[in-house]
């Protein structure tokens, strides 16, 4: 399969089933050859999970930790873009407001959390407050690169056609953001996925966060750690499967050069 | 000299001084020693919490330095219990003191190790906001009390005085955290109050803003919640180690019991070269009063542990019904009972 020829339609899935499978039967045969009765195998994880789905846990437990992330990844969007547009579209503003933003943007989620049981108790409003964290700066970042990275021919031109600063900015610099925007919002919503563990440390009681720490501090139930961080990783890559299909969008595909 | 050779040279000149200076500052050199000894004369590796129910782990380690036979075992100290059960499990470490329902459940769940002796008894207790709206256990209904553990006493001291004042299983919501978070948590408001061994109940009075509600002794005669347990293996192959290790343990204990000087020197060393806590701390849950937390007698006994397998199953975090003999080692403690208090003064340099 050179890198040119466009994959056929059964080796789009047959290579990487193939490979989530050698994995698979290699941790298996590392289970049996090493004899260890601690990490679980691949069977037991399986077992795990059943026992998860069969005390009716897994579904609420995943629906809490989505409807998390929905909320505090679409603050984060509704809050994040218009900031980004505007620190964009003003340079000044953004000369001003940068440096403490660079000085935010490195700190772990992690990091935030005896300050987000300060300021918002134990639960759920942490934990939003967390992956509202995480997923905000990415954002921010990413517009006021896609609207500074808006060639200036195209305000000239609107400006020629007498569009006022609102109208340039919603029907110009929006549209021809919106690309790199999409892209910062992709590479947000897996960071506030992957925040959702962290924040559901803090005594939530529910959601795959809570799972994975919950099974921890059951004893030996490294199986239903391990299914519980499987489980994770399959949701991520569902979202992410989902969120590419916006890049399809057409008023957004015109930005990727790969796909005409 | 040429550009190239000064960065080679800064280069190694700074390799070879962050590698003395982790060496110096970070390596725990008994620790690495150890691996490389005999498995015979090995040191045993005991896992403990900065808390007072584990006192007697780090006043061994320290008197025992003085005596003529030198150190008995390896100390390290750990920050949570899901931590310290980790390290058990994968025999990274050989002992450890852990809480007494935590290590009924891990032999349930096919942990090979064994309860050999005790931490202490009572220290532990249920704090509310100095001035709260919380005076009896009544009040605690539909609140939030943070605990150490789901296989903690503290849980369970809950669910008895629940019992008492009449209160079902669900009326008190019980979040699981980290001890030495739970203080901050409490004054945050985050928390309506806490069930935790001391220092932590200590601390929220001495801090002002906490005020103990009850005494574990007050709803449990003889409370005890830390135990200490040592992994199988351990005790087949080597079981003069460990009742070295118990011996020692059950003369430190007998010495704090000495008096008011002993506890007063415990604090002072214990805090500053074990758990990095103020010594006045310490003092304060120590001394005030001296009965807060006592030292023996350590033995296991049978009634204490059949109430706390009982308390379990009763709580639904104990599927089956264990026997004592199943996950206690009583020979021992048995072994133990004759041994007297550490000969050893503050500032002397020398014990017996």
């Amino acid at each position: 399969m050179s890198t040119l020829a466009e994959p056929k339609r059964w080796e789009k899935f047959f290579w990487p089933l193939l490979v989530s499978a050698l994995l698979l039967a290699a941790w298996h045969y590392c289970i049996v050859w090493t004899a260890t009765r601690i990490f679980p195998s691949p069977l037991e994880v399986e077992r795990g999970m059943a026992e998860l789905l069969r005390e009716h846990v897994l579904w609420g437990d995943i629906s809490d930790s989505l409807r998390r992330v929905a909320i505090g990844f679409g603050a984060a969007t509704a809050l994040g873009i218009p900031l980004g547009l505007v620190l964009g579209w003003y340079p000044a503003a953004d000369y001003v407001v940068n440096p403490v933003m660079q000085i935010l943007r490195p700190i772990s989620p992690i990091a935030w959390i005896p300050v987000a049981i300060i300021f918002f108790g134990v639960g759920d409003d942490a934990a939003i407050f967390l992956i509202f964290l995480g997923a905000f700066f990415p954002i921010v970042v990413a517009c006021i690169d896609g609207v500074s990275n808006v060639p200036s021919v195209y305000r000239r031109a609107g400006r020629n056609f007498g569009l006022s600063p609102q109208q340039l900015l919603r029907q110009v610099v929006f549209p021809a953001a919106l690309p790199q925007i999409i892209v910062g919002l992709r590479i947000a919503l897996g960071i506030a996925w992957l925040v959702v563990v962290a924040a559901e440390m803090i005594a939530v009681d529910s959601g795959l966060g809570y799972l994975v720490i919950d099974s921890r501090n059951s004893g030996k139930r490294y199986d239903l750690v391990v299914a519980a961080m499987l489980l994770i990783g399959v949701i991520g890559l569902a979202l992410d499967l989902g969120f590419r299909r916006l890049e399809k969008i057409k008023s957004v595909r015109w930005g990727f050069r790969n796909e005409a | 000299m040429k550009l190239k050779t000064k960065i080679l040279l800064c280069a190694i000149g700074w390799l070879v001084l962050i590698s003395a200076l982790h060496g110096y500052l970070n390596v725990n050199w008994a620790a690495v020693l150890n691996d490389y000894r005999p498995a015979s004369q090995r040191k045993i590796t005991v896992a403990y919490l900065p808390v007072t129910c584990q006192l007697t782990c780090p006043v061994t380690d320290y008197i025992s330095k003085y005596s003529e036979n030198g150190e008995i075992f390896l100390p390290r100290m750990f920050q949570g219990f899901p931590e310290i059960k980790e390290a058990l499990i994968s025999n990274k470490v050989q002992a450890a003191f852990i809480v007494a329902p935590m290590a009924i459940a891990l032999v349930a769940q096919g942990v090979p190790i064994k309860v050999v002796y005790l931490g202490h008894r009572y220290g532990s207790a249920v704090v509310v906001k100095k001035n709260g709206p919380i005076h009896s256990v009544a009040d605690l209904k539909g609140k939030t009390v943070a605990i150490p553990s789901r296989f903690s006493d503290e849980r369970l001291i809950l669910f008895r005085a629940m019992k008492v004042n009449g209160m079902k299983p669900g009326d008190i919501k019980m979040v699981e955290m980290a001890p030495p978070d739970v203080s901050g948590a409490l004054a945050a408001g985050a928390i309506d109050a806490f069930s935790m061994g001391e220092p932590f109940p200590s601390q929220a009075e001495m801090a002002g803003y906490g005020r103990v509600l009850f005494q574990a002794r007050d709803y449990w005669p003889d409370y005890m919640s830390c135990i200490l347990v040592v992994r199988q293996d351990l005790i087949d192959t080597r079981p003069d180690a460990v009742q070295t290790l118990v011996d020692g343990i059950a003369r430190s204990g007998l010495w704090l019991d000495k008096g008011k000087p002993e506890r007063d020197d415990a604090a002072d060393f214990v805090g500053r070269f074990y758990y990095n806590q103020k010594p006045a701390l310490l003092r304060w849950a120590l001394t005030k009063p001296m009965d807060r937390v006592t030292y023996s007698p350590l033995a296991p006994r049978k009634a204490d542990f059949d109430m706390v397998r009982d308390l379990m199953m009763e709580t639904g975090i104990l599927k089956k019904k264990l026997d004592f003999n199943q996950y206690t080692d009583t020979r021992f403690s048995d072994h133990a009972s004759i041994e007297t208090a550490w000969k050893y003064q503050a500032g002397s340099g020398v014990a017996r």
